[in-house]
């Protein structure tokens, strides 16, 4: 069941894909026999003949999920899209420490352990990689700020 | 012969002075520490750590040093999470995972790192070896290789790769047709046409590979991990202290062989690297096993030793055509011109003539990066498996930290944190829905040659198909295709005849 | 760094007066720099891979600039939509980033032209300085029939898809506009040609060495290496004028009249909406570099020529490009 549902969404997926390969791609003018259409079609073409196949036969039958890990996971999405979403605004220290901790202590670790962890990653992650390894991680508008103010 | 022993003495001469030496375990190092990041891998290595040795002032030579040092460094680095953690560092290292992985959950890590490390090196230094003695000649050759045949090397390499089909081939294709439609987005590289972009910029120049690499692999493991973790499947394991023994060596020579030379040739190439080199040596050798194929995947010593071997041979063949022609055929190479760039030395035809201490010096450091590589990471394998007895809840946020400072280290754009996520849960789906996705990494990766190279093919034969079966060297890699996909049937057949019964139900196992 | 300090632009007091606030946090790093501009932490955007042409372009600010800012300018890479993703990113949220100059080249400015980059125009950006320029040039392998460009272009007269003409870019990129420009000279037009767009220059080379395409309309920069070794032969350059060595004795094109010429600049633009102080504080640390025969060398170990062009004098350049460019990419088709 679950294959087919996914197997579906794909299906539609795939369609949408085919259309645009179908309808709307060209260019002016080309060299080659082939042109920029040629090849998504024939892609599209053979995915929907595999996913119809599927659909005739799953072979998966559920996700075995439980309801209780299907909220975790939902909710592990969701912290790494709001870490996303501060990579920048706060910074790599603010932000990894708050990702760090929130999901140390979803998976299991003492609220002391999953702070200090989250502090271990946020603090000792940025010395580690932006100061010995030079890369180029976000300071965040908000530590800019505050070195900007110490500074003058 | 006499201008080559000559040439590696001085070069050696320069690559052994103590301070070269320091320089080259230095960069080894810090080379280890950056491929170890998820998404970054040798071309990040060079391009963050040379402009800091660039700042200091080394001479050219020792600078060239540090960086053969990094090269290989960051090379190995992108193993230890494919292996640890099932998160490749870089394309090079994808295949690695399919049998690196189980033998970490197997408890054996160790053993693990410590082959890749050989396996490695025997691999890189077959290929400064071969580099060595045949250099020119083989870049003069492969610079032959012509649109049509890159469409056969393509043919053969998705051939060697159907040795991947899973339990399902419709969802083994599948997924590779899942990764061919995903290297169609962005702009063709023939007619400039943008397609499936979606007037989103980020999309022009495509998605890029080791976003895919990342999202699929790297945060679909996450996922996994998370999944297993809170439904308490997931046991933690125990500090391993095993290495790698003589007989895994001896079980893995012929395989080692074999992939020190099919690497090398296929580095040589230009456009082609370690990525499509360790895809066919891991098929190849899957289907050369034959009926013992099946092991592969489950934590192989040869499926483990022959990506490794292979990508690290590519790596150096990769240099061929940079150093003795001054074209650039990876991206990789690129970046180690631009560096020499930077030190005024340009790579070239003359190179070896004109700046021989330059050229020798290059590759000798090769040597010595090699065996600094195997001195610095053998004695730390035991402290990189302890890595896995890290508890589950710290490792799981580490790997995701990781990620992102990899991901967003390359390119410097927060939407690919997003991108990187939403491919995780792709990734996830697909597992569960028992797909492998070691097809999909490779349509992604091959795909684009495979269309591109198609294109020009009849761009240049004006819309003639005959194109592609009109040099010899096409039509010997059709041949070869074939042979790859019928030998093992024919192998298992025979071995059926003469082992009677055992066997044949082995077969009817898999 | 500490001791380079009054003589190199004039004017220094003034700009010190004006940047009081940032000079005070600078101090604090270590360099009292007097006469070199404060810029707070120089950031030079390579909107592509490391390696390529446009981090090229940002090491030469990098170390051209090194005596007349008063901090390293640090490279960074943003790869992403041919340089798309940076065009974009300079238009909506960095428009007012004044520490950051962005690398673009030729194909930056005909990418806008065409309409890949958005809405966006050469309008939007403040056009700082160039590092440089790369001309294009025809070149052919050395066992080519091929003596001169004049058999080249009598051949594209008499059949033109006789020639295979290859480059490392789409269609409409500058590689093919170069040989778009050779076929109209010829009397054909840019459909009826036959050309093979490779990945890029080093693929490019690969093939007209191994005989996949007969002519390559590459770049000058390029061939420097390759000029002596004898591999290949560059029969005109795209130029105005004739070039210094090793391409002194390479006609150009015009000479041999054909109209046909192609200047790669490579230089740098910074967001729309960046204070005047550090727009003219960039604009006059590469007019203090100009100055300089360090600056002059370092274009040429980059293999470029030079071509000097900063703050309003470039935006004039830019201005005429983009109209001539526009024209081109109408005339074949690209633009409706």
């Amino acid at each position: 069941m679950a294959d087919r549902i996914f197997a579906g969404v794909l299906f539609l997926a795939t369609v949408a894909y085919a259309i645009i390969a179908f309808v709307s791609i060209s260019a002016p003018f080309q060299y080659d026999p082939l042109g920029p259409e040629s090849w998504p079609q024939i892609l599209s073409v053979i995915a929907l003949l595999c996913l119809i196949h599927i659909l005739w036969k799953p072979d998966v039958e559920g996700l075995e999920v439980n309801r209780a890990t299907a909220f975790r996971l939902l909710f592990m999405v969701a912290l790494m899209i709001v870490y996303a979403e501060l990579y920048e605004p706060v910074g790599f220290i603010i932000s990894t420490i708050l990702f760090g901790a929130l999901t140390a202590r979803m998976l299991g670790a003492t609220l002391k352990h999953s702070a200090i962890f989250g502090l271990a990653a946020g603090i000792g992650g940025y010395l580690l990689c932006a100061i010995l390894l030079d890369l180029n991680l976000p300071e965040g508008e908000l530590v800019e700020a505050l070195l900007e103010m110490g500074g003058t | 012969m006499d201008t080559i022993l000559t040439g590696l003495g001085t070069g050696f001469a320069v690559a052994l002075d103590p301070f070269n030496l320091m320089l080259v375990l230095a960069g080894a190092f810090f080379g280890t520490l950056i491929g170890a990041l998820p998404g970054l891998g040798p071309i990040n290595g060079v391009a963050i750590l040379l402009p800091i040795a660039y700042s200091m002032g080394f001479e050219p030579a020792s600078a060239l040093i540090l960086l053969a040092g990094i090269y290989y460094g960051a090379e190995y680095g992108g193993r230890i999470s494919s292996i640890l953690l099932n998160v490749p560092g870089d394309a090079g290292a994808v295949m690695t995972t399919l049998d690196g992985y189980p033998m970490a959950r197997n408890g054996q890590a160790g053993r693990a790192l410590s082959l890749s490390a050989i396996s490695s090196f025997i691999g890189g230094t077959f290929a400064v070896i071969l580099m060595t003695l045949f250099g020119p000649m083989l870049a003069t050759f492969a610079v032959t290789f012509s649109p049509a045949d890159y469409v056969a090397l393509m043919v053969f390499a998705f051939a060697s790769l159907a040795s991947l089909v899973g339990k399902n081939p419709t969802k083994t294709l599948l997924g590779a047709l899942i990764g061919l439609m995903l290297a169609t987005i962005g702009i063709d590289a023939n007619t400039g046409v943008p397609r499936y972009t979606f007037g989103i910029p980020d999309f022009l120049a495509g998605i890029d590979f080791l976003i895919v690499i990342v999202g699929l692999f790297g945060m679909a493991e996450l996922f996994t991990l998370v999944e297993k973790q809170v439904s308490g499947k997931l046991d933690s394991l125990p500090v391993d202290n095993s290495f790698v023994k003589m007989a895994d060596l001896a079980k893995s020579k012929w395989t080692i062989v074999r992939c020190s030379f099919l690497g090398f040739f296929i580095g040589v190439l230009p456009g082609t690297g370690a990525s499509v080199a360790s895809a066919v040596a891991y098929g190849t050798e899957k289907r050369l096993a034959g009926a013992e194929g099946h092991l592969f995947g489950t934590g192989d010593v040869r499926g483990l030793a022959a990506p490794e071997t292979a990508n690290n041979a590519a790596a150096g063949g990769a240099m061929v055509p940079m150093l003795t022609l001054g074209i650039p055929g990876s991206g990789t190479t690129a970046i180690i011109l631009g560096a020499l760039l930077m030190f005024n030395i340009q790579p070239g035809p003359l190179l070896f003539t004109q700046q021989p201490e330059i050229a020798w010096g290059l590759i000798a450091s090769m040597y010595v990066g090699n065996v600094a590589l195997l001195l610095i990471n053998l004695p730390l394998v035991g402290l990189f498996a302890r890595m896995l007895t890290i508890p589950q809840h710290y490792l799981t946020p580490m790997i995701a930290i990781l990620a992102f400072v990899g991901i967003y280290t390359i390119v410097g754009n927060p939407f690919d944190l997003l991108l990187v996520t939403g491919l995780g849960v792709f990734g996830w789906f697909l597992r569960k829905m028992e797909f492998s996705l070691a097809p999909v990494i490779l349509g992604f990766v091959l795909g684009g040659l495979f269309e591109n190279n198609l294109r020009r093919a009849l761009s240049i034969s004006g819309g003639d198909w005959m194109i592609l079966l009109e040099d010899y060297k096409s039509v010997t890699l059709y041949v070869l295709a074939v042979l790859v996909v019928a030998i093992p049937v024919y192998l298992q057949r025979r071995a059926r005849r003469m082992e009677g019964d055992p066997v044949s139900r082995e077969d009817a196992n898999d | 760094m500490l001791f380079q300090t009054t003589s190199h632009a004039s004017g220094a007091m003034s700009r010190i007066l004006r940047l009081g606030a940032a000079a005070a946090f600078a101090a604090g790093l270590g360099a009292p720099a007097m006469a070199q501009g404060e810029i707070d932490k120089p950031e030079c955007v390579a909107p592509a891979q490391p390696g390529g042409g446009f981090d090229l372009t940002c090491r030469i600010a990098q170390s051209g600039l090194e005596p007349h800012l008063s901090e390293t300018i640090q490279v960074t890479f943003m790869p992403g939509g041919i340089g798309a993703v940076a065009f974009n990113l300079f238009n909506t949220t960095r428009t007012d980033d004044d520490s950051a100059i962005v690398a673009y080249s030729t194909g930056s400015l005909l990418n806008i032209a065409t309409g890949k980059y958005g809405q966006f125009s050469e309008e939007d950006v403040r056009w700082v300085a160039t590092a440089g320029a790369d001309f294009g040039a025809v070149i052919v392998p050395a066992d080519s029939p091929f003596e001169s460009l004049e058999d080249v272009m009598n051949k594209l007269t008499e059949d033109p898809a006789s020639v295979v003409v290859g480059a490392g870019g789409s269609i409409g990129s500058q590689d093919w506009m170069k040989a778009a420009l050779l076929i109209r000279e010829a009397g054909g037009t840019p459909q009826g040609m036959r050309y093979v767009a490779l990945d890029g220059g080093g693929d490019a080379i690969a093939a007209l060495m191994g005989g996949s395409i007969d002519v390559y309309t590459g770049d000058v920069g390029e061939m420097v290496p390759h000029m002596d070794a004898g591999t290949m032969r560059v029969l005109a350059t795209m130029s105005n004028e004739r070039l210094d060595e090793p391409f002194a004795d390479v006609p150009t094109a015009k000479e041999l009249g054909y109209d046909v010429e192609w200047t790669i600049m490579r230089g740098f633009y910074m967001g729309g909406d960046v204070s005047d102080e550090a727009y003219n504080t960039w604009v006059d640390a590469f007019k203090a570099a100009y100055e300089t025969e360090e600056f002059a060398k370092l274009q040429s170990e980059k293999g470029l020529l030079p071509l000097n062009l900063a703050g309003d004098e470039l935006t004039q350049a830019v201005n005429d490009n983009m109209a001539k460019l526009r024209e081109i990419a109408t005339e074949a088709g690209l633009i409706q």
